[in-house]
């Protein structure tokens, strides 16, 4: 019972933040509202019983990558509709009638295609469930035993992207450009 | 009951969304709002499965990598995006035509 309303809640909040990523049309808005849906996102592993999950859902993403997107929207320009160079009504591009009918269509079809490709795997028998119990010992077991590989890759990409991102946005002279 | 086809239909309905926001917004940054919601679509389909029908924890292994690399790529992203104002004093993507500046 208190599985299913936690299930309800973090749908809820999943799908309303995500629709409001959609239709609003203020772009700091549209990034506290994905906080919601990668807060219900979170909830979510909490009810699948991926409690390693959820934690590190809630600290990447909460505490990097939103916080992460707030800066570069306040770097650049922020909100306001100001116009620049090339003219007014450049820096909000929120979208207009085409562009959204535009996504309604892409939407609907691939709304089609899911359903009649992948009905058969949506409609496969489940096995049971797993056993509710923490899920931290066997994941770092299995992360420097069979997934060793990939987990020493990834440690490589992240110090790649560190250095490629200070990298890109590091302030240069305006001689050097030239 | 909570069965896998709710889980299911709250990762679509994510995935569509974030599809909707990529194709519907002309701003950079509200551009990468929509992969965020792409990927974790993803994720949380890897680890519905896992519960449901295999019950082994390789999908959740999946799902971690799968939050690293969005990590990664809002870093990079984002970066592009600073750079990219600080050269054209825009972040519309109609402005992002051509590679050298």
């Amino acid at each position: 019972m208190f599985d299913q309303i936690f299930f309800i809640l973090s749908a809820v909040l999943t799908m309303g933040g995500a629709l409001a990523v959609v239709f609003t049309r203020n772009l700091m808005h549209a990034c506290v509202f994905l906080l919601a849906a990668l807060f219900g996102v979170a909830g979510l592993y909490a009810t699948l019983n991926a409690d390693f999950l959820a934690a590190t859902q809630l600290v990447v993403y909460a505490g990097g990558v939103v916080i992460l997107m707030l800066f570069a929207i306040m770097l650049t320009g922020g909100v306001q509709s100001g116009f620049n160079k090339f003219g007014i009504e450049k820096i909000p591009g929120m979208g207009n009638g085409k562009t959204f009918t535009a996504a309604i269509v892409a939407v609907v079809v691939m709304c089609f295609v899911i359903f009649k490709l992948l009905r058969n795997a949506v409609l496969i028998a489940p096995k049971g469930e797993m056993v509710n119990e923490s899920t931290v010992e066997k994941l770092g077991t299995l992360l420097v035993t069979d997934h060793v590989l990939a987990f020493e890759l990834s440690s490589i990409l992240l110090l790649g992207a560190l250095i490629g991102a200070a990298v890109i946005a590091r302030p240069r002279h305006i001689k050097e450009d030239v | 009951m909570i069965t896998l086809p709710s889980y299911l239909f709250v990762s679509f309905v994510l995935f569509a969304c974030g599809l909707a926001v990529m194709i519907a917004r002309k701003n950079i940054v509200a551009i990468l709002l929509g992969i965020e919601l792409i990927l974790n679509a993803a994720a949380l389909n890897f680890a519905a499965y896992t519960k449901f029908v295999n019950q082994n924890l390789d999908g959740h292994i999946i799902s971690l990598f799968i939050i690293v690399i969005a990590a990664a790529e809002a870093a990079v992203g984002l970066a592009i995006v600073i750079r990219f104002y600080q050269i054209k004093e825009s972040i519309h993507i109609d402005d992002a035509t051509q590679l050298q500046s």
